[in-house]
């Protein structure tokens, strides 16, 4: 009895300290779709979750905002730390101010220039961004293949923010994709940015068929480039059967131009399994646990034979 | 000095003196602008700009490219048709960009259908919403932009504080608000009807009229008077009775509504409302009317100038498209020709001042 008393003494402790549980998050900017679903699926999974409290905060894509942000919760005493990074190479300085705390830390979906130095205590969850340009490529080349287009095929590639880590990764997928055996017959046309935006993709796609160069696929690096680019192929009356489009994300307004026939190849990145995966992480190095400093959610190839399985995951 | 002199102080009427029109210094600077990239497109790529080579198209013009020039900068025209009047009104407006970006999640909310592919829609802003009148967004659309102008308006006209400052407030806010509506999450998925509204070349027809309208309304009527007469020189248009309060909150408010019309039309185009739409669109907009000979300091320029001014940004775009130039070095020339036009443009100035 009294041992049974002692062990519900302590578990009603440990379960304090777990009711006492604060973590800091810092997005780097909050009107950004797929860091919605991945803001959401974090606070989710902390509503979900008895006693643990979470504030995040908007760095606005500013970097000396996001470490001011990391300072505050430092200075605030919160158990653990998550910081998206505005600029993946400006995270030794946070890595230091965490560290010099003893604060848990975890970077979540974009990948930190000192990944490979990171301290214990910090951690690192994405998805491995060479999977998804390569997942999206592959299939449109497999597509042009079966088409038959295998002797010689063209394609434009759309890229998003130069400036950004998977914009770069993805478009480099895709070239190395390109530069195999197998899909080498596909010839690169052009290659333009229209940072990720659909509009600015409306605009570059209807300036490509302006010049009425002849081509068979569109390799965007996300979604609303592509749905963009879609929008002015329709718009200029061309038959959405003859050319393969890809994206990456599998948005909610993918997935159903992907349903009206349009779309044909995305690639689903578990945004809501990152945010959740960063809260694990995060908790589990508070609590003094062991965590794998890379853990990585795998992508998944999205096409019109799976997209029932999607269709209500972002 | 000629022989017989008449006039108040001796000053002839001389055509030679006349000075030109300054929209033909723009419309000169497009010329200039075409010509430069015809002239690298049959260098590098033995192609041309404008016309159909090759005989791709069948007609005499690339007409595909020519319609693309104008409609990937209709919508910011829009807005710059309000920057126009708010700029020779002597004050300034960075809100518009936001003010686009929660309109058009406002009014996308109200535009949304039932179903899609057979399907209720996932993306759904209120539950039992869906299927209105293509009027209604519209008009919550634009009241959002009223509401935005005129406030805008009565901040700079009633508490005095500069619109520099009380349109970066707006700007900031608004684009808060943006993201508040859904927190953060895309609006899609619109009616048939309100898809219509920027459907094809719509935006285009749409910018069209409103510039007509606008440099109708500038040139001919009492409110076009007034607002040049304000730019130019605030005090004496106060003393000749203009109610100076009173219509700097009418031209904010205008830039306002027109900055809602292109969040519609561009939401529509699209097909979608995100908080992060029409980022930067302000500057692009004061961008185009200062290439239009528009004068920062208030009381000169035109609405057909800034038309001008979009058209130059517009062959910018699809002349570096057209010429393949690497997208690292689009930005950094955009810049160039952006202070280049206006240099150009103040050194005609200034020389055509000199000749007086």
């Amino acid at each position: 009895m009294k041992k049974t008393f002692l062990a519900a003494g302590l578990l009603s402790l440990l379960s304090t300290t777990a009711m006492a549980q604060t973590v800091g998050v810092s997005m780097a900017l909050f009107d950004d779709n797929f860091l919605t679903v991945l803001r959401n699926g974090l606070i989710e999974k902390a509503d979900a979750m008895e006693g643990v409290e979470i504030q995040v905060e908007d760095a606005q894509n500013d970097v000396a905002k996001q470490l001011d942000q990391i300072n505050n919760f430092v200075a605030s005493g919160v158990d653990a730390i998550i910081v998206n990074p505005v600029d993946t190479s400006a995270t030794q300085a946070m890595t230091a101010a965490a560290e010099a705390a003893g604060v848990p830390l975890v970077y979540v979906n974009r990948q930190p220039i000192n990944v490979d130095t990171l301290p214990d205590n910090q951690a690192f969850v994405a998805s491995n961004e060479v999977e998804s340009g390569t997942l999206e490529t592959f299939e449109i080349c497999k597509n042009l293949r079966a088409a038959g287009k295998g002797a010689g095929a063209r394609a434009y590639i759309m890229m998003g923010e130069l400036s950004n880590q998977a914009a770069v990764q993805r478009t480099k997928d895709i070239e190395d994709v390109l530069a195999t055996d197998m899909c080498s017959f596909i010839e690169v046309v052009d290659q333009q940015t229209a940072l990720w935006s659909r509009d600015e993709a409306q605009n570059l796609m209807t300036n490509w068929l302006s010049s009425g160069e002849p081509f068979d696929a569109l390799i965007a690096n996300n979604d609303e480039m592509a749905i963009g680019a879609l929008q002015a192929m329709k718009a200029a009356g061309i038959d959405m059967d003859s050319v393969e489009v890809g994206g990456v994300d599998a948005t909610a307004d993918a997935l159903a131009a992907m349903a009206a026939g349009e779309l044909d190849v995305t690639v689903f990145q578990n945004a809501a399994g990152q945010g959740a995966g960063a809260l694990d992480a995060a908790l589990k190095l508070a609590a003094g646990e062991d965590v794998d400093q890379k853990v990585y959610i795998p992508f998944e190839l999205v096409t019109p034979a799976n997209l029932a399985d999607y269709t209500t995951k972002n | 000095m000629s022989k017989n002199q008449h006039g108040i102080g001796g000053l002839t009427f001389d055509s030679k003196k006349k000075a030109r029109a300054p929209e033909w210094n723009v419309f000169f600077a497009l010329l200039l602008i075409v010509v430069i990239f015809e002239g690298l497109g049959q260098a590098l790529m033995g192609q041309s700009l404008l016309f159909d080579t090759g005989d791709r198209f069948g007609t005499i013009f690339n007409e595909a490219r020519l319609k693309i020039i104008i409609l990937q900068v209709a919508i910011i025209g829009i807005i710059a048709l309000g920057s126009t009047q708010v700029i020779i009104l002597g004050g300034i407006d960075l809100s518009p960009g936001s003010v686009v970006g929660v309109t058009a999640m406002v009014a996308m909310s109200f535009a949304q259908v039932g179903e899609i592919n057979g399907m209720a829609n996932p993306k759904l802003m209120f539950e039992g919403i869906y299927n209105l009148p293509v009027i209604l967004p519209v008009l919550v659309g634009l009241c959002v932009g009223i509401l935005a102008g005129a406030v805008n308006g009565a901040l700079i006209a009633y508490t005095k504080i500069p619109p520099f400052i009380a349109t970066l407030g707006m700007m900031v806010t608004a684009r808060g608000a943006a993201k508040w509506w859904s927190k953060g999450q895309p609006i899609s998925f619109p009616t048939d009807g309100y898809a219509a509204l920027g459907k094809g070349m719509m935006p285009v027809v749409i910018f069209i009229l409103l510039a007509i309208l606008f440099h109708l309304i500038l040139k001919y009527t009492v409110y076009g008077k007034h607002t040049y007469a304000i730019g130019s020189n605030e005090q004496a248009s106060r003393m000749s009775g203009i109610k100076v309060e009173r219509h700097k909150m009418l031209v904010y408010t205008i830039a306002g509504a027109l900055a809602a019309l292109a969040a519609v039309v561009l939401s529509s185009k699209n097909l979608t409302a995100q908080a992060g739409m029409g980022v930067m669109y302000e500057l692009d907009a004061i961008a185009m009317v200062v290439i239009g000979g528009v004068s920062l300091t208030g009381g000169r320029g035109s609405i057909l100038g800034t038309v001008l001014g979009a058209l130059i940004f517009g062959v910018i775009i699809s002349g570096f498209t057209f010429l393949k130039l690497d997208a690292y070095y689009q930005e950094m020339v955009k810049g160039v020709i952006i202070v280049g036009a206006v240099v150009l443009d103040q050194f005609r100035q200034q020389r055509a001042a000199s000749r007086m």
